[in-house]
């Protein structure tokens, strides 16, 4: 049993410590070895493409080539292909572009946010996460270049001194965007590089001690000559933590400039003070949604469960169900400030969201992010895991879901009845949607086949054996 | 290890020091409530003394809740570091007993003479700027099923119904496991924190609508729920940092609080340092942005008067701006400020004050001069505001100290309280 | 061990070319209590090889706090400069043009660009700034001449202590060193 040295001056209550036995959950299941870790991701990457890989890999890129063959259209046509029209000029292309940057924010709030919280827990999925969120910054990023129609002008969104001599407008949310997604993209390549340099060194050294020259060069180019020194290791960590510390007020910052597009404007449904936390919160269960649909098969197919714990699980569904909580307190708390604030512009656009013509998607939305994680309430949910996967699918649904009846409810019923519109999408539109699912399992199945799925050094971290303490302390 | 008895002489010398540290906080108290009763009787401005008591009771209130928070917090994430502190809290929630005795003067002013404090309440109250009553205020009749006294009322009661039932349970289940070392107790506390969470997030909402919020009836904010929270947690933590480094002066925590403790709770002061600034300036900055008459007139009363001119609560604000965020911002970016005793408590005390004149900002403007101005910030009710601060602080310490020796100073069968003992960065 | 035999008997003479000496260690613990006796002994040229950062380590090699963090403020700064300074010239000054009835420079609307650009220098100015104090990149350290130094990026602890320290001497550094439950002490070429 525990227990605790104290020095002589040590209070009499430390006498009477005694606590009741509720062990914690290990985060590497069977009491694995450092070598077993490294052999066991290690071998992901250097054993034989399997069969289901290619299948897999074959369908994304096919799937993808719809986004390609939709951007070439819309490219060689123009932006009147997608389906906007007065009154609704901005529909799905944001709904995308709002979607798949909060599928994104998982990532970095495991990375970050976990990480400051000292939640260990998150060495098993951060990596994968992370990967997530670039992938899913890149489908973002599609959908507002490609809407500027003239793609080949797109860098003047950027304050690059041009021919017109005028400046971008910084007054506009969209310039903010701007700003937020770029910074964001880069800041989480960063990070995750920084977080595979040591795992890269590992790759090096293997492939070098197997003969594969080629391989052991292109790791170690990325790997800078890492070595494991500790003197190295105390600078890493720090700008590690640091780069966490940064990425929290980050990823808060994203989706807050995301949810200003809406709410700096005074349409009636986007004009209210709760939305940069409530987007937030939406973008991390999204999240959480997307991360759920993409570890529970990576678990299975690869053998992971002592990695991927059934604690694991548990824990993601608690945010989940906690973070969808969150959403719905905002959703009631606009509900009651639409009555309360007595505009009836303002209690006409929530009416209408629930019972106008766009119902259907309103009562979808409740039902998949209000609704579907109260499941997560109970243990025997949590534990069937091919039902989580079901009840992450449609926390993906729901939060798509949101963005589109926040988004086009509130400007198919805009100021003027005579302009009043009921808005369809496009074939193209569907197809550039739909492709950038295979886009990002195309991104996702090249990552999972070149690089290490789940941090090394940190998974060796965590287990038992790495504790120089052992229970004692030592400070 | 089996448990032994303490060194009783030096248990009782502290419990007597203990009992004393209460009875000068309750003549504190009395001494605080004991003046604003008298301002509130005999002072020339009565509605100035009033809102100035609600100051206070929204003030310990907010910090009291956030203390409930961090109950409920610690135990659904089966928090290991806190646990050392966690039974300071739940001795400090026992105040809310005692924070709803002295809510009752409020609430039985609000029947006797409705619309004094909150001007909704009586229909008969006249607009500023010659437009009718509040009857006639079509703003107010469409939000009277919900703006009117039996429903203030009966929220009330139901606010502190929830929070000092859950703040006895948390406590009963915490002490009972002291005795037999049993498990269940603290599944019972993590069910309670379920539970109570959603709870006490929509209590608190409310309550800082109807309690602050519906003062300036015709406004509204979605935010406006987060920002209390903010506050509360933030008195919380900076209150949990003033008693970890009393405990430790007068002795009870030497050897059982380490520096990490104070790192810890330190960066959590920081973190909610960084989320009351996102929370107020998202709320200010849409509300700039977008320019709608019917939300700016908030800020207008606190920027300028009816003749363009700048007020006091222009400056009010600044202060806040500065005094709220940047300086705590800049200052808990250091490692040692978090962690040296002599540089933590400052920040922590300037950070309970800012909190004071963030309620204050919220509160007195809503008292006004024949044109609708706001009375201005520096004026005679500052000294109640004082009173009232110190006479419902001085109950809660009373209430806290009270409660402080009848249990062990940790919870020492805790499943977690070694893990804390030992916390390690 | 033949060639840590060999290269142990010739120690005394080959001390001028030598980069230093490395021992290994099974577990964490082990390392961690043995860099507390190389620290004791007052080393400074030396190094723990790890497959990960092992907690309490830096305290046991007695290495102070790093100055990473002192780079990256200096980079949030510029960053928070740049993007006020880059709103209000081209918004106020080199093209005033009013739009939306806003102010041609407000530190509100500025706000949101500026906090992005703090947060993007700070991460360039922590990764530079880490890379920058580690020396990396670096393309060859003398450890990698040492055939099981690759291990130490798997499941083995090592420590070098290097032949420019001061206080190192071949044979009594090595005695400390095994004294501190150090395995299979080589020499490594320089």
């Amino acid at each position: 049993m525990a227990h605790v040295e104290h020095a002589a001056s040590a209070p009499a209550i430390l006498q009477e410590v005694k606590p009741a036995v509720l062990p914690r959950a290990v985060l590497v299941g069977h009491g694995r070895s450092f070598s077993w870790i490294t052999d066991k991701i290690c071998g992901i990457i250097e054993g034989k493409t399997p069969a289901w890989w290619w299948w897999c890999f074959i369908v994304a890129c096919f799937v993808a080539s719809f986004t390609v063959a939709g951007l070439v259209y819309l490219v060689a046509t123009g932006v009147g292909v997608w389906g906007h029209a007065n009154p609704v000029n901005w529909a799905w292309d944001i709904v995308n572009f709002v979607f798949w940057i909060g599928i994104g924010h998982a990532g970095t709030l495991i990375s970050a946010i976990l990480c400051l919280l000292r939640q260990k827990w998150r060495t098993s999925i951060n990596r994968a996460a992370e990967a997530m969120t670039i992938f899913a910054v890149v489908c973002a990023a599609i959908f507002p270049v490609f809407h500027v129609g003239r793609i080949w002008y797109a860098w003047y969104l950027f304050p690059i001194p041009n021919s017109n001599i005028i400046w971008q407008n910084f007054r506009s949310p969209l310039e903010w965007d701007v700003f937020a997604v770029s910074t964001y993209g880069t800041v989480s390549v960063l990070f995750w590089y920084v977080g595979l340099l040591p795992d890269l060194a590992v790759l090096r050294d293997r492939f070098y001690a197997a003969g594969n020259k080629f391989r052991s060069f292109l790791y170690g180019l990325f790997a800078l000559g890492w070595r494991g020194s500790n003197r190295h290791w105390s600078n890493y960590e720090m700008a590690y933590i640091i780069l966490a510390g940064i990425s929290t007020p980050l990823v808060l910052s994203v989706h807050t400039i995301v949810s200003f597009d809406f709410a700096v404007s005074l349409l009636p449904g986007w004009h209210t003070t709760i939305f940069p936390p409530y987007f937030v919160a939406g973008a991390i269960f999204s999240g959480f949604g997307m991360v759920l649909t993409l570890m529970l098969p990576l678990r299975a197919v690869y053998g992971l469960e002592d990695l991927i714990t059934q604690y694991h699980i548990d824990c993601m569904c608690k945010i989940t169900l906690a973070t969808g909580t969150i959403v719905g307190y905002a959703y009631s708390m606009e509900f009651f400030i639409a009555w309360y604030g007595a505009n009836p512009y303002e209690g006409f656009a929530f009416i209408n969201r629930a019972f106008g013509h766009y119902a259907w998607a309103y009562w979808i939305m409740i039902t998949c992010n209000v609704i579907t994680p109260q499941f997560f309430w109970f243990k025997s949910v949590r534990n069937n895991t091919a039902l989580v996967w079901v009840l992450s699918i449609f926390v993906n649904v729901g939060m798509w879901f949101e963005r589109f009846v926040i988004i086009v409810t509130s400007l198919a019923r805009d100021f003027l009845p005579s302009s009043w519109g009921y808005y369809s999408p496009s074939i193209v539109e569907i197809f550039t949607f739909f492709g950038t699912f295979g886009v990002f399992s195309v991104l996702f199945l090249l990552f999972i086949r070149f690089l290490p799925v789940m941090p090394m050094a940190e998974l060796k971290a965590v287990t038992p054996q790495a504790d120089v303490h052992g229970g004692h302390d030592h400070h | 290890m089996s448990a032994q008895a303490a060194n009783a002489p030096a248990a009782l010398a502290t419990e007597s020091a203990t009992a004393s540290t209460a009875t000068k906080a309750l003549l504190v108290g009395a001494a605080g409530l004991g003046l604003t009763a008298v301002g509130a009787l005999l002072g020339p401005d009565k509605h100035g003394v009033v809102m100035s008591y609600l100051v206070g009771i929204t003030y310990w209130t907010a910090i009291a809740i956030g203390m409930l928070l961090l109950i409920l917090i610690h135990h659904i994430v089966d928090a290991s570091w806190s646990a050392v502190i966690r039974r300071q809290w739940e001795h400090a929630t026992q105040a809310f007993t005692w924070l709803f005795v002295l809510f009752l003067p409020l609430l039985i002013l609000a029947w006797v003479k409705p619309g004094f404090i909150w001007p909704w309440m009586n229909e008969a109250t006249p607009l500023h700027g010659g437009h009718g009553t509040v009857g006639t205020d079509v703003l107010y009749q469409k939000k009277s099923g919900f703006l009117n006294l039996g429903m203030f009322t009966g929220m009330t009661l139901g606010f502190f119904a929830i929070w000092i039932g859950l703040s006895h349970l948390l406590k009963k289940a915490s002490v009972a496991q002291d005795s037999d070392g049993d498990t269940k107790w603290t599944f019972t506390n993590r069910k309670l924190a379920a539970i109570g969470l959603p709870l006490t997030a929509l209590s608190l909402t409310f309550a800082a609508i109807y309690w602050v919020k519906s003062l300036e009836y015709h406004w509204f904010s979605t935010m406006y729920g987060v920002w209390f929270f903010a506050n509360c947690v933030r008195g919380a933590l900076s209150i949990s940092v003033l008693i970890m480094l009393w405990l430790w002066t007068r002795g009870d925590y030497k050897g059982i609080l380490n520096t990490n403790h104070l790192h810890s709770i330190g960066q959590l002061v920081f973190a909610f340092t960084v989320f009351w600034a996102y929370v107020t300036f998202s709320q200010y900055f849409l509300i700039w942005n977008a320019n709608v008459p019917e939300e700016t007139f908030w800020y207008n009363l606190r920027e300028v008067n009816h003749d363009g001119h700048t007020n006091q609560w222009w400056y009010v604000g600044l202060v806040i701006l500065f005094g709220h965020f940047f300086v705590p911002f800049l200052y808990l970016l250091s490692y040692r400020h978090k962690v040296i005793h002599s540089k933590v408590k400052p920040i922590v005390l300037w950070i309970l004050a800012i909190i004071l004149v963030d309620v204050c900002y919220n509160i007195l403007p809503a008292l006004k001069d024949g044109h609708g101005d706001s009375l201005p910030f520096f004026s005679l009710n500052l000294l109640w505001v004082a009173t009232s601060v110190a006479g419902i602080g001085g109950v809660c310490a009373w209430a806290y100290l009270r409660s402080f020796p009848t249990t062990k100073l940790i919870p020492i069968r805790d499943p977690r309280i070694v893990e804390s003992l030992t916390h390690h960065e | 061990m033949s060639t840590a035999a060999t290269t142990t008997t010739n120690l005394a003479t080959m001390a001028a070319q030598t980069h230093g000496l490395i021992a290994t260690f099974e577990t964490p613990r082990d390392l961690y209590h043995a860099a507390e006796q190389v620290r004791d002994a007052g080393y400074r040229n030396w190094d723990c090889i790890t497959p990960f950062p092992v907690h309490g380590l830096d305290k046991a090699m007695g290495l102070r706090r790093s100055i990473v963090p002192r780079i990256s403020l200096a980079g949030g700064i510029t960053g928070f400069i740049t993007g006020m300074t880059m709103i209000w010239w081209t918004g106020q000054v080199d093209y005033p043009l009013t739009v939306g009835g806003k102010p041609l420079f407000s530190p509100m609307f500025a706000f949101p660009v500026s906090y992005e650009l703090t947060i993007l220098f700070t991460a360039f100015a922590t990764i530079g700034g880490m890379l920058i104090v580690n020396g990396l990149p670096k393309h060859y350290d003398p450890v990698l001449k040492y055939e099981h130094i690759r291990r130490g990026m798997d499941d083995t602890f090592f420590i070098v202590i290097e032949a420019r320290d001061p206080r190192f001497h071949a044979a009594n550094t090595k005695a400390l060193l095994e004294k501190a439950g150090g395995k299979a002490i080589t020499e490594l070429e320089a």
